[in-house]
């Protein structure tokens, strides 16, 4: 993988990068509002006082003045402060990233593993009954909402079987640290990843099955069934990971999609992570945390992007040669 | 051979184990501390910071640690002694000279003196302190000695001798700070005067404060108060019900039935005077409303084709009063009664009576009435804030209802930041909104005179939201403004708020309180304010904090998840089972394709 | 199938042609079971949202005419679905809600297929700049996650049908586009095209003859699959909270439900129906477009021999 082509994607990524930061502040200044009025509403402010809240909530100045002003902050990575909490949006932010990464990526771990292997197996058993079986239950769960399953997880297992928490990250109550608290924190994890899991996995098995299926097509694998290789080791040494590669491209397709995902399922479990942090700035809406948040969203799925890409390019040699 | 199997049973066994391992699951530990914790949901403080910090929850913090020089009473907010112990009246009532406890001292051992009053009261005027300003506007104060200070006010005030509000800050600190860095300090330096004081501020998390040995009323019993921030408010219900807080502050109304009728919990709806209101344009701001509007008949009709006793049970969940006025006080004294005759009561007949009478008729068939003479439809826009729990609902019945009357009602959702600048503009017919009144109703009855309206040199600057004006309004307002005695100003205060139900235009129909619950088998004396219909914290000036004991020790549990442990083994075996089985078969099969 | 016509004009030759392929097709498609199955849930659920006033009641929507009815009541107490917390019929909104995940699901698909045809085509028939940069907006467009995005649009639109229509027609534009543009990469590749470019051939001719009907099956099984997309938007928006307020929408029951607490207090009958009725469709129109994939890609349909 030469130096260029790696040059060439990271320059690529970082001109979309900067088209979303400028898109992003249009689009929020589209949205006109004055959450000084409302958040002091009551307060008899002198107009001195209003303008001076203005000011540190960044309302001030002409747009080209609040475009620049804009730009230097997110360079600093400053996102301003929340309309709700009044606390620098970066902050909230950098504390809920965690839980939102463990569980994305954990649900993606999962489902890709899980439905990699469902998609081999889907093709290897092409129009059996496993085939059948596997590929209408991977649809069927593409097919449902992903929160919708979160709710009937939710209601089966924590609700009236009570096996798992309702929400949150950890019992409130306790004060467990080391590994009596990450287990904790697993068990509450356990119905969101579940969720999320399901959710996804049969875009993975469908993209495996299709691949793999054209895969084995290919004429090495004649040859090599040919030489008298084994059907299993035909299957895996070979038909599979060549199968593999538009796997590597869905994983970061798919990453836009989980993040958003993950958002409703956030929501429905009460996990402290963006997606919940986005689901409560809706409300008000809180402009600052929405801006901020759309900006990392945009930010990880062009990494994540830029990553496959390179990626994949590794993987099949023929990419390269653009 | 099969790198699937063994990459996709690595990180499924792993997670299964650990979850095996929960029955370790911690206990908390068996304080020999006396807590007392309390579940508040998130966005609740923004700064502690008594100047500027502006979130309705920053209060109860600010109250436990900063005493105040007269305290309110929890029965009626009757003035009372807090820091005083006495005070004299001068000058007509305009100068109240008060004399301050013996051997005061801050949580950090300094003395607190007449000093620290008047810094605070003075630069507070001075400087114009956000949350302190409509209290100390006109007072001056001057040291008599350490333990007198002498307070005058340039015009009668009412609200005098109280002082209840104005949050006495040590000078010792806070003196050092210019006016520019004032309003910036965290304030988490934990020195204060009050029975509790601040121990760590977690943002986003709890606030913990730590009882005063130094307090004037004697050490607490209750050595830890702790703020616990929930994300999820029905994680907070949850938490309550198994005893991990001892009381929540803002419970939904859906829980809040539920949570009032379990065994040992004890469900408040805390009247704080706070109301909602379905306000019309008037018509005195920037832009006028559609001109049916401007007609008081229509407004009438209006008002009998809104079933105020519904909104309250379907929206409310019942969880309120009917209201009329508005109420400028959670003190009920404030609110006048209207009499039956005068209320504009559901009745969608008369509604459609009135309006045929006055001439507004269908003239198309479209079942939307228009204009005397065929003009302009009885169309009107209504504001609906989307982050409001109650106002998507109710603008869902308003306009079923209004629609029976043959007016058509035109939904814009907008959020409470962006309905602001329309109020101002006037670009509106009708919005639903909600006030939370001060103890003095000075405060709420100043925004509805002529001068708070919008002007268009800045719309987004007014408090009157009515866009209404009445110059008699504004002549019994100055009236009350200066009256010393209860009896007359509230006979005033009646008259300027019958006056304004009159015109029909801003129509109140909730007092909406706020919910709160503590458990009965923690904590005992908690104390409403006002009393029978207040709440018991976040009240306006809290006094229950200093009134509680302990009932019984305090022990949180901790969750065991020994069914978590059980449902773990069981899925593992059935995993392994399953794979097993696999493994058997692939084994077969692959012969046979052999 | 009469071959006793007067002379015939090509133009009418083609078309006799252009019936003959869509009965064979429709042929090929009877014959694909899953498809067939698509096809009537579809049918079915369409049929139930058209009738949707005569078996059910639209004045059970306003919360106003439901004041004195019970709240929460399960399909046991008020058949068919029991009814929500204001006192509404489940049923009516049920069968009103389809009309809007149809009607959203189908009108943004629209928008976004043409958008994306027409960029895709574009950007993938001619070079140059303008092609360039048309393909680098793609790109940016297909980055910007989805949900954000449309949070963002709905919160400055307003939520209202019309506009979560256009939201969704809009973010969702950009993988037509990438899917057309590959495609006509591929046929400019074929000699056909470069032979025809040398006899002289306009480039309308090119378009009408060889581009557009080679690539209008990608775009048809592409929109079979793109409407389950955009009904599963729908429905995430809605339950976010951006949906439009005023109509029932499945989505819209599902936030309504989950806001209201049917999860704890085991409504089931709320939550239930909406999320299999999305099901439903979402599965319906992954059948239609598997089999019209298998049938317009001739490649597919060899190896099901």
């Amino acid at each position: 993988m030469n130096l260029r082509f790696v040059t060439r994607k990271v320059l690529a990524a970082l001109a979309t990068l900067a088209f979303v930061i400028c898109f992003n502040f249009f689009l929020f200044r589209v949205v006109e509002g004055d959450p000084v009025a409302n958040l002091f509403r009551g307060k008899n402010l002198t107009l001195e006082q209003r303008l001076e809240l203005r000011k540190q909530f960044g309302l001030d100045g002409s747009q080209s003045e609040q475009f620049v002003r804009y730009l230097e902050q997110t360079v600093q990575l400053n996102f301003g402060r929340s309309y709700t909490t009044n606390r620098p949006v970066m902050s909230d932010i950098w504390e809920r990233a965690w839980p939102t990464i463990a569980l994305v990526g954990v649900s993606t771990l999962l489902s890709t593993v899980f439905g990699v292997m469902i998609g081999i197996v889907a093709a290897w058993r092409r129009r059996s009954k496993a085939d059948y079986g596997w590929t209408g239950f991977t649809m069927a769960t593409y097919a449902m909402p992903d929160f919708w399953l979160g709710m009937l997880l939710l209601v089966t297992f924590a609700v009236t079987l009570g096996w798992f928490p309702v929400g949150g990250i950890t019992d409130t109550g306790s004060d467990a640290t080391g590994l009596a608290k990450l287990v904790d924190q697993a068990h509450h994890m356990f119905l969101p990843a579940l969720t999320l899991t399901l959710a996804y996995l049969g875009e993975y098995a469908l993209v495996m099955r299709s691949s793999l299926l054209e895969t084995m097509r290919e004429d090495y694998l004649t040859l090599a069934r040919a030489k008298g290789l084994r059907d299993v080791v035909v299957r895996n040494r070979h038909a599979v990971p060549n199968a593999l590669l538009p796997v590597v491209t869905l994983i970061a397709i798919n990453f836009g999609f989980v993040l958003s995902g993950a958002i409703a399922v956030e929501a429905i479990y009460s996990w402290p992570g963006l997606g919940l942090l986005t689901y409560d700035a809706l409300r008000g809406p809180d402009l600052p945390m929405l801006q901020g948040l759309f900006l990392v969203f945009s930010a990880a799925v062009i990494f994540m992007n830029l990553v496959a890409d390179l990626l994949y390019s590794y993987l099949d040699p023929r990419v390269r040669t653009e | 051979m099969n790198t699937w199997r063994g990459v996709a049973l690595a990180p499924v066994v792993l997670a299964l184990a650990l979850m095996c391992v929960a029955t370790a699951a911690a206990q908390s530990d068996e304080g020999k501390k006396v807590v007392l914790t309390v579940g508040v949901t998130s966005n609740s403080f923004d700064t502690l910071n008594p100047l500027v910090g502006y979130t309705a929850l920053d209060y109860d913090p600010w109250i436990n640690q900063y005493d105040t020089v007269t305290h309110k009473a929890a029965k009626d907010f009757a003035v009372q002694p807090g820091l005083a112990e006495s005070w004299e009246a001068s000058n007509n009532g305009k100068t109240y000279t008060y004399k301050l406890r013996k051997d005061l001292k801050w949580s950090d051992g300094q003395p607190l003196t007449a000093k620290d009053v008047a810094f605070t009261i003075n630069r507070a005027r001075k400087e114009a302190w956000q949350n302190y300003d409509a209290y100390v506007h006109n007072l001056t104060a001057r040291v008599i000695d350490d333990r007198t200070v002498e307070v005058t006010s340039s015009v009668p005030d009412p609200k005098l001798p109280s002082l209840g509000d104005t949050y006495i800050l040590p000078e010792h600190i806070w003196g050092k700070l210019s006016p520019s860095k004032i309003t910036k300090y965290a304030a988490e330096d934990g020195v204060g005067s009050g029975p509790w004081t601040l121990d760590e501020f977690k943002h986003g998390q709890y606030v913990r404060m730590k009882v005063n040995p130094n307090y004037w009323g004697g050490q607490r019993p209750i050595d830890e108060i702790v703020y616990r921030i929930f994300n999820n408010a029905d994680a907070m219900v949850a938490a309550l019900d198994k005893g991990e807080i001892d009381a929540a502050f803002n419970v939904p109304s859906e829980a809040f039935n539920r949570v009032s009728s379990t065994k040992g919990i004890v469900g408040i709806q805390g009247n704080q005077g706070g109301f909602d209101e379905i306000a019309i344009n008037a018509g005195s701001g920037l832009k006028k409303p559609h001109p049916a509007l401007l007609d008081r008949r229509v407004r009438v009709a209006i008002a009998h084709a809104i079933d105020k006793k519904t909104l309250l049970d379907r929206v409310y969940e019942g969880i309120g009063t009917v209201a009329y006025t508005i109420s400028p006080s959670p003190d009920p004294a404030w609110i006048p009664e209207i009499p039956p005759a005068e209320r504009f009561d559901f009745d969608l007949a008369k509604a459609n009576k009135i309006l045929d009478d006055a001439g507004y008729k269908d003239t198309n068939g479209d079942g939307v009435r228009e204009m005397p003479g065929g003009g302009e439809p009885l169309e009107f826009t209504y504001y609906v804030r989307s982050d409001s729990e109650f106002a998507p609902p109710v603008a869902q019945f308003v306009s079923g209802w209004l629609k029976k009357i043959g007016i058509k009602i035109d939904q814009k959702f907008v959020s409470s930041d962006q309905l602001g600048p329309v109020i101002g503009k006037g670009d509106y017919d009708m919005f639903h909104w909600a006030w939370t009144p001060y103890v003095d109703p000075d405060q709420q009855l100043s925004y509805f005179q002529c001068n708070q309206i919008a002007k268009a040199s800045d719309p987004t600057l007014y408090n009157n939201d009515a866009n209404w004006c009445d110059p008699v309004y504004d002549k019994l307002y100055n009236e009350q403004k200066v009256e010393l005695d209860k009896d007359k100003r509230v006979a005033i205060v009646h008259k300027m708020l019958k006056r304004f139900y009159d015109t029909a235009f801003y129509q109140v129909f909730v007092l909406s309180p706020d919910l709160e619950a503590y458990r009965t088998d923690r904590f005992k004396g908690w104390l409403r304010q006002p009393a029978d219909v207040g709440p018991v914290i976040f009240s306006n000036s809290s006094p229950t904090y200093a009134n509680l004991t302990p009932v019984a020790s305090t022990s949180s549990g901790g969750g065991g998840t020994s069914t978590g442990a059980i449902v773990g083994v069981v899925v593992v075996a059935l995993v392994a089972l399953a794979l097993a089985l696999w493994f058997v078969r692939r084994r077969r099969t692959a012969e046979e394709r052999e | 199938m009469s071959s006793t016509t007067v002379a015939a004009s090509p133009r009418s030759i083609a078309w006799q042609r252009r019936r003959r392929a869509l009965a064979q097709a429709w042929g090929l498609y009877r014959r694909h079971v899953p498809g067939m199955i698509g096809l009537s849930v579809l049918l079915v659920v369409v049929v139930m949202a058209l009738l949707a006033p005569v078996i059910s009641s639209h004045s059970e929507l306003d919360v106003v005419n439901t004041v004195d009815h019970q709240r929460w009541a399960s399909p046991a107490q008020v058949p068919p679905l029991g009814t929500d917390d204001y006192g509404r019929s489940v049923w009516a909104q049920f069968a009103w809600g389809a009309r809007i995940s149809l009607l959203v699901g189908l009108a943004a698909t629209i928008i976004a297929i043409v958008i994306g045809s027409v960029v895709g085509i574009a950007s993938g028939f001619y070079r140059g700049i303008g092609s360039a940069i048309l393909e680098r907006i793609t790109e940016w467009f297909l980055v910007i996650p989805f949900i954000p995005l449309a949070i963002v649009l709905a919160a400055i639109l307003g939520p209202s049908v019309r506009n979560i229509i256009i939201v969704i027609g809009i973010t969702s534009w950009p993988s037509t586009a990438r899917l057309v543009r590959a495609q006509v990469l591929t046929l400019k590749e074929r000699l056909y095209v470069e032979r025809s470019r040398a006899l002289g051939a306009s480039t309308r001719h090119l378009m009408g003859r060889h581009i557009f009907p080679n690539v209008s099956p990608i775009i048809l099984a592409n929109l079979t699959l793109t409407v389950p997309v955009a009904i599963l938007s729908e429905t995430t928006l809605a339950f976010l909270g951006l949906g439009d307020p005023t109509r029932a929408s499945w989505g819209k029951m599902l936030e309504e439900s989950f806001k209201a607490g049917a999860l704890t207090r085991d409504a089931w009958w709320y939550y239930l129906p909406p999320g299999l009725g999305i099901m439903a469709v979402v599965l319906a129109f992954t059948l239609i477009g598997t089999a019209l994939e298998e049938i317009l890609d001739p490649r597919l349909r060899e190896s099901r021999r």
